[in-house]
C-alpha cells in the first residue's frame, strides 16, 4: 500500500466516519510523451471516508492532479479499480461517467471556471437545473446559499465584476449546492491571498461537514494544511 | 437551464454576436435582392404575355419566345373563334423595326401591333398622353424607361419607323423588353403598314375564353384543327419565354451561382463566428462537461445559439430587404421578390446556420473535461 498516514482532525471533528466514500485500488496511469510511455501514477491505493477531508500534496508532476482527475471520472486509469461508495465506477462509458459526475461529485477549480455570461446566482444554479430542478427554484436555493456565504449583494453580479475570493466562493457554492457525496478541489486557494484562501477553506469545511460530503483537495499551499483530516504526500506517482 | 445558458452566453459577447448577425443578414439580403433582381429581369421576358389580358396564345408550331414570332395566317382566327368556349380572338403583330433618332441615327425596336377594338394584347398603361392614343393616325406609344435609348421623344413628337412617319401619341411606364430593343406599340393596321409585311399573315392569335371554359381542352382542340400551330395558355407561354432566355443565355446559372456565392459567404461567416465563439469558450464548455453536462446537451446549446443568431439575423435581413427593395426597385431594374422567395430564403439560411453549427460541434466533441483542471 502506498498510502500516507493520516493527520488526525486538525480542524473540528468529522461529521461522520462510518464507511468509505471513495476507494481506489492499484490505480496506474501512463502518458505517451515523445513516443515513450511514462508512468504518472504507479499502482496507487487510496481511500476517503465518508465526511473526511483529505489533502493531496506534493511537488509539481507528482501525479496529484492526474489522480484527482481519475477520482473525479474525468480521466480513465490504465488499470486498477475505483469505487464510489459501493459502486464500481471504473470502466464505465463516457455517458455513465458524465451522469455520475453530475449526480455525485462536485468540483472546485483553481481558476474558478465560472461561466462569464451568467450571474453568480445562475452559475450556482447550474448543477440543480442539470438535475431537473426548475429554474426559479434553483435560483432561490442558489441565492440562499450565496447569502449564507456572504454574497447576498453579489447574487446578480457577473464573474468579471467580482474579486477572486468572491469568485471562488461562488465556485464553491456551485460545487456543494447539489450536496454531492464527493467534492474534489484542485488548488482552490492558489489564486487567492492568504485571508481569502482561509475563508474559502473554512466555508468548504463548514459546508462539507453539514452535507456529509467527503473532500479531496489538491494543494501546494501549506497555509491551509490545518483544514485537512489527513494529508497524503505524493512523489513520482506514488504516495510517500 | 440550457436555454438560459445558451442565450445569456450568446448575448454576453455582443461583439461576436454582432459579427454572426452580420453574416446572416448579409446572406439574407444578398439572396433576396439577387433573387429579386433575377425575377424582375426574367419576368421582362414574359411581360407582353403576362399583361396581354389573353387566356391563350396561338403561334407557329415550335414558338419559344414572345419576341421572336413566325407568321401564321391571320384567317385562322376564325377557326379558333369557332371552337366551343372561345369568347374572343384577335391577331397580334410582333415584329422588329428601326426608329429614327434626332441625331440621324437609328434604334432597333420591337413593334407591337394591336387591334383598336380590344384590350387583348394591350400590355401597356398610358401614363402620359390621351386615354386612347392609338386612335390617332400614325400614332405610337413608347415607354418612359426607354427615353434614353430613343433620345427622349416627347408626346406629339414626330419620328420615323422603317422610314415611315409616326407620331409619339402617348407614353407607358415599365413595359420593357428582355432584349435591349424597346417595345413600340401601335395599332394593328399601322403595324402592317410600317413593317410592310404580308397583311394576310400575323404573328399571334390571342384568345379569351368564356368563364368556366377549360383552357387546356381548347388548346388541344386548336392544335387538332390547326396542326401547324402551337396553342398555349398564357401561363405556359410565359414560362416558355422565360425558359428560352434562362437556357439559351445561361442566365439562371450565373444568377444561381451568384446567389449560391452569397449563401456560401454567409455560411462561412456564420460558421466562422460560431466557431470563434466556441473557441473562446472551450474552457467554459470543458467546465460544464466536467460538472456533468453531456455532449448531447452541449450540442443542443450550440444548436440553440445558432438558431437564435439565424432567427434574429433573418428577421433583420428581411426588414432591410424590404427597405432596399422599396428604395432601389425601378422599372428598369425591377426587384421582384415573391413571397415564396422570402420564405424559401429564410428556411434555407436557417438550415444552413444549423449546419454551420456543425463546425464548432466538431471542436466541442473533442473537448476533454479533464482540461477544466488544467486551465
Amino acid at each position: 500500500m502506498h498510502q500516507s498516514t493520516a493527520v488526525d482532525n486538525r480542524v473540528g471533528s468529522r461529521a461522520e466516519t462510518v464507511g468509505i466514500a471513495l476507494q481506489a485500488k492499484s490505480i496506474a496511469k501512463s502518458y505517451v510523451i515523445g513516443g515513450q510511455s511514462r508512468p504518472v501514477l504507479d499502482g496507487i491505493d487510496f481511500h476517503v471516508d465518508i465526511g473526511e477531508c483529505v489533502f493531496l500534496a506534493g511537488p509539481s508532476g507528482s501525479g496529484k492532479t492526474t489522480l484527482l482527475s481519475i477520482l473525479g471520472l474525468l480521466l480513465t486509469s490504465d488499470s486498477g479499480e475505483l469505487f464510489l461508495r459501493d459502486r464500481r465506477v471504473d470502466g464505465l462509458s463516457e455517458v455513465e461517467r458524465t451522469m455520475i459526475r453530475r449526480e455525485r461529485i462536485g468540483f472546485v477549480f483553481q481558476r474558478f471556471q465560472l461561466i462569464n455570461g451568467l450571474t453568480a446566482e445562475d452559475n450556482v444554479s447550474i448543477p440543480l437545473t442539470m438535475d431537473g430542478v426548475p429554474m426559479r427554484e434553483a435560483r432561490e436555493r442558489a441565492g440562499a446559499l450565496l447569502s449564507r456565504m456572504g454574497l447576498a449583494e453579489h447574487r446578480q453580479a457577473l464573474p468579471s465584476s467580482m474579486s477572486p475570493g468572491q469568485c471562488q466562493r461562488v465556485a464553491l457554492a456551485r460545487a456543494v449546492i447539489g450536496q454531492p457525496e464527493l467534492i474534489l478541489a484542485d488548488e482552490p486557494t492558489a489564486a487567492l491571498d492568504g485571508k481569502s484562501g482561509k475563508a474559502v477553506m473554512e466555508l468548504l469545511r463548514e459546508l462539507t461537514t453539514e452535507f456529509s460530503s467527503s473532500t479531496v483537495v489538491v494543494t501546494h499551499d501549506p497555509r491551509i494544511y490545518d483544514y485537512a483530516d489527513r494529508i497524503c504526500e505524493m512523489e513520482n506517482g506514488r504516495f510517500k | 437551464m440550457r436555454w438560459n445558458l445558451a442565450y445569456r452566453t450568446l448575448f454576453h459577447d455582443r461583439g461576436k454576436l454582432i459579427a454572426g448577425l452580420v453574416g446572416v443578414i448579409f446572406s439574407v439580403v444578398l439572396v433576396n435582392i439577387q433573387g429579386g433582381l433575377f425575377f424582375g429581369l426574367i419576368h421582362k421576358a414574359s411581360m407582353l404575355v403576362d399583361r396581354s389580358n389573353a387566356d391563350i396564345w396561338i403561334g407557329h408550331r415550335g414558338m419559344h419566345n414572345v419576341d421572336f414570332a413566325h407568321p401564321i395566317p391571320e384567317r385562322w382566327q376564325y377557326v379558333v373563334a369557332g371552337i366551343d368556349g372561345v369568347d374572343e380572338v384577335q391577331p397580334l403583330r410582333v415584329e422588329f423595326g428601326e426608329m429614327s433618332l434626332p441625331g440621324g441615327g437609328y434604334e432597333n425596336v420591337v413593334l407591337v401591333g394591336i387591334p383598336e377594338t380590344t384590350d387583348l394584347g394591350r400590355a401597356y398603361k398610358v401614363v402620359d398622353g390621351p386615354d386612347n392614343p392609338l386612335d390617332l393616325n400614325d400614332s405610337i406609344i413608347v415607354d418612359r424607361c426607354d427615353s434614353e435609348k430613343l433620345f427622349g421623344p416627347d408626346v406629339g413628337e414626330l419620328r420615323e419607323v422603317n422610314g415611315r412617319r409616326v407620331r409619339v401619341a402617348g407614353k407607358s411606364n415599365g413595359i420593357l423588353s428582355f432584349l435591349v430593343t424597346p417595345y413600340v406599340f401601335t395599332n394593328y393596321e399601322n403595324a402592317v403598314e410600317l413593317t410592310g409585311s404580308d397583311p394576310s399573315q400575323t404573328s399571334y392569335l390571342l384568345a379569351r375564353v368564356k368563364s368556366g371554359a377549360d383552357c387546356g381542352r381548347i388548346c388541344q382542340q386548336i392544335k387538332q384543327l390547326l396542326p401547324d400551330v402551337e396553342a398555349m395558355t398564357s401561363d405556359e407561354y410565359a414560362k416558355v419565354s422565360i425558359n428560352f432566355w434562362m437556357t439559351r443565355t445561361g442566365l439562371g446559372l450565373s444568377f444561381g451561382a451568384a446567389t449560391m456565392l452569397g449563401l456560401l459567404v454567409g455560411l462561412v461567416m456564420v460558421g466562422q463566428t460560431l466557431y470563434a465563439m466556441v473557441l473562446d469558450r472551450i474552457s467554459e464548455y470543458a467546465t460544464l462537461r466536467a460538472i456533468g453536462l453531456s455532449e448531447r446537451e452541449l450540442m443542443s446549446i450550440l444548436a440553440f445559439q445558432s438558431a437564435l443568431v439565424s432567427s434574429i439575423g433573418i428577421a433583420i435581413g428581411m426588414v432591410i430587404t424590404v427597405i432596399l427593395k422599396t428604395l432601389l426597385s425601378t422599372p428598369r431594374a425591377t426587384i421582384e421578390i415573391p413571397f415564396v422567395l422570402y420564405v424559401g430564403c429564410g428556411v434555407l439560411i436557417f438550415a444552413i446556420c444549423l449546419f454551420a453549427a456543425g463546425l464548432p460541434y466538431l471542436r466541442v466533441r473533442r473537448i476533454d473535461p479533464h482540461t477544466a483542471l488544467q486551465s
